[in-house]
């Protein structure tokens, strides 16, 4: 049986870890000053291909859009799921691309895997910057792939070729649920931020860790396992892609202007000890005096 | 441009629904197109309507319930395969029902070129955020996501490839309000035609998907009037390929809803983080008080133990937009700035206290209360009179 193949989808993001985020006076991101790393729900996709290539031998490629520096990306996601090829789509035509004119690139991007056709296709939830969530749902469209979004859990079976996967669904103002959907494969994932992959048998736990090896050695040499694709040699229309591709436009941008007070707020000296005193009185009068 | 009124027209609303019951965002969405429509109709002399899209089965009720908040058209697709939302089926009868020009013709008989809708509105949560992305893909449009204002306005629009660098009027084009990750800016996203000669290109619907707990519903009016249209989904044998097995529901592992109190906090406890969650939790545990946090605390910012890490810097207590709305009777925000994200989450509390150095950030409006100082000072000293009035606050609750 031929391995199974899988695409994994990352991106380039700043970093939103203290001390290496860094903000403006007025509170907004300071983009110059931000560190950029792999995206840490791109790492979550990441750990769910590593999965399937420890549990069935799944060769990876994993493939992002972006400026040359996002080969930094992939260095990172190569490390965590020992990826046998790495693309970087990467040309100023790419430049102001909104979501339908990225999921343009990356579906013809997952298309060209020298490994052959995925099987699966893995992205993060959403990336921590644009943080739309669009991106994935919509290359899974163009694949023509069956989307499965919010996975938190999943497993195949390699023989039938289906694959099987929870799915935590939050209805804001109602409950949650979790769904567990079965699909014939090729599919694409979007994995939760929630979801950990576990090794249960000893045979996994040693897999793990062969390839585990194998990615940090992989890793130190990464370009060796890169392409970069340009317009030209992706192979896609330039009209759908780009600016020309995109149908939004970012139309301004402007600071939030302070909502009108909905509250009038008493100001309190926070080193004043009587102060203190009259707003623990005023907690429990607010309380009703109802407290454990 | 009559041409481009008649092949795109109205506004359609995606509803999501639990076993026929609307998830609240569904009828707040219909109170914003309603608002929204009437505005344009008046302005624009039209009579565009507002059509409320429901997938389902057996949940004709609820189509009567739309009507009853505003929508003037209900289009029922009825369907055991409808039951509950799915990706794949729930986007081909979508793009079936925003492309069926007949189906136009049964509410607005004007209509007689119709291609898509003008608009197009989805709810920006777990289900809504993907649907819309994938019907979006299936129509080949635009999509803003998690709005929280809308506006419809004739744009002078100069853009280096829209337009190639001419200014042109774009005639009722719908101004998508996003507000970024840090909750201080707000970016106005548009989908627009390319009128540039090199590649025009027509792109509709404008289509959004709105945050949930922003606009207000209409109160509920049974003498509205509407129409319910029954549509018949073409379903292949492989749109029915991905079978749900079994549903759950469950209960979050953290319980807002009962709580009299919440103690939330945020980016502010950057100074000392392990330190500050332990007086965070004294403070919880004198009053009986439940831990939320705010966004940027889920993405786990700060390097602490194990033990706080995953006890509270977690998504399960993240209160606003992208988390859970409280309304408990006392609030206390500290070392919280108070971007809109986080205000959306907790505005209904019944008393508002907060803790933070900066006097000029928004969560002072936001608080009847400003307690000004570091937590690192005020936590321990509030912790110590909270323990001091304790039992009079009861002694008078026993009288």
């Amino acid at each position: 049986m031929d391995p199974l193949k899988f695409g994994v989808l990352v991106k380039l993001e700043p970093d939103f870890s203290e001390g290496n985020v860094s903000y403006n006076a007025d509170g907004t991101l300071n983009r110059a000053e931000t560190k950029s790393i792999l995206g840490p729900h791109s790492a979550v996709a990441c750990s769910a291909a590593f999965y399937g290539k420890v549990k069935f031998g799944a060769k990876v490629m994993v493939g992002t859009m972006g400026p040359p520096i996002a080969d930094s990306a992939l260095q990172q996601a190569q490390m965590i799921c020992d990826a046998d090829e790495l693309h970087l789509y990467s040309d100023r035509l790419f430049a102001g691309a909104d979501t339908l004119a990225t999921a343009e690139v990356l579906k013809t991007g997952v298309e060209k895997a020298t490994i052959g056709k995925a099987d699966i296709v893995f992205s993060g939830h959403r990336a921590s910057d644009g943080e739309t969530g669009q991106t994935g749902p919509q290359t899974a469209w163009k694949l023509g792939y069956s989307f499965l979004g919010n996975v938190i859990d999943y497993d195949l079976d390699p023989e039938k070729r289906l694959i099987r996967a929870k799915r935590l669904i939050s209805l804001q103002g109602f409950h949650d649920v979790i769904e567990e959907v079965e699909s014939p494969l090729p599919a694409f994932l979007a994995l939760d931020p929630s979801y950990k992959p576990f090794f249960h048998k000893v045979s996994e736990r040693l897999a793990e860790q062969k390839y585990l090896k194998e990615a940090r050695e992989r890793a130190r040499d990464y370009k060796k396992y890169l392409t970069v694709f340009n317009v030209q040699q992706l192979g896609v229309d330039p009209k759908k892609v780009g600016l020309p591709g995109s149908p939004t436009i970012v139309y301004k941008v402007e600071k939030i202007p302070k909502a009108m007070a909905s509250r009038k707020a008493q100001v309190i000296d926070g080193s004043d000890a009587a102060s203190i005193r009259g707003v623990a009185e005023k907690i429990y009068q607010v309380l009703g005096g109802d407290v454990k | 441009m009559t041409q481009e009124g008649a092949k795109y027209e109205h506004l359609y609303v995606v509803i999501e629904h639990e076993d026929g019951q609307p998830v609240p965002v569904s009828l707040e969405m219909l109170g914003e197109a309603r608002r929204l429509m009437d505005g344009f109709n008046s302005k624009y002399s039209s009579d565009e309507k507002v059509v409320a899209v429901v997938l389902g089965n057996q949940i004709r009720p609820l189509c009567d319930e739309l009507i009853f908040y505003g929508a003037d058209v209900v289009i029922y697709a009825d369907s055991p395969e409808l039951t509950h939302a799915q990706s794949l089926i729930d986007t081909k009868v979508l793009n079936q029902i925003a492309t069926d020009a007949a189906l136009v013709k049964q509410y607005s008989p004007g209509s007689a070129d119709f291609l898509k809708p003008r608009y197009m509105f989805f709810a920006a949560d777990s289900i809504g955020r993907h649907l819309s992305s994938t019907v979006l893909a299936s129509l080949d449009s635009g999509l803003a996501s998690d709005i929280n204002k809308l506006v419809i306005e004739d744009l002078d629009i100069k853009h280096e490839h829209k337009t190639k660098g001419l200014n042109l009027k774009y005639e009722k084009t719908l101004e998508m309000y996003r507000p970024d990750f840090s909750g201080f800016l707000w970016t106005t996203i548009l989908c627009l035609d390319n009128r540039n000669p090199a590649n025009p290109r027509e792109f509709h619907p404008q289509a959004c998907s709105i945050i949930p707990g922003v606009f207000e519903p209409l109160e509920r009016n049974e003498g509205r009037k509407g129409m319910v249209i029954d549509f018949q989904p073409k379903l292949e044998p492989g749109d029915l390929k991905v079978k749900t097995l079994s549903r759950q529901l469950i209960q979050s592992a953290v319980q807002f809803d009962g709580k009299k109190s919440i103690v939330s906090f945020g980016r502010g406890i950057k100074d000392a983080p392990e330190e500050n969650i332990q007086l965070i939790e004294s403070l919880a545990q004198v009053i009986g008080a439940e831990i939320g946090v705010s966004l940027p605390i889920s993405k786990k910012p700060f390097p602490v133990n194990e033990r706080e890490s995953s006890t509270y810097m977690i998504a399960d207590r993240v209160i606003g937009t992208s988390g859970r709305k409280v309304a408990p009777a006392l609030y206390i925000a500290i070392g919280i700035s108070g971007a809109m994200q986080h205000i959306v989450g907790m505005k209904e509390a019944g008393f508002v206290i907060a803790i933070n150095p900066d006097e000029d950030c928004p969560m002072k409006d936001e608080c009847d209360i400003f307690i000004k100082g570091r937590m690192e000072d005020v936590l321990p000293a509030l912790i110590e009179q909270l323990r001091i009035v304790k039992p009079a606050a009861v002694e008078v609750k026993k009288r």
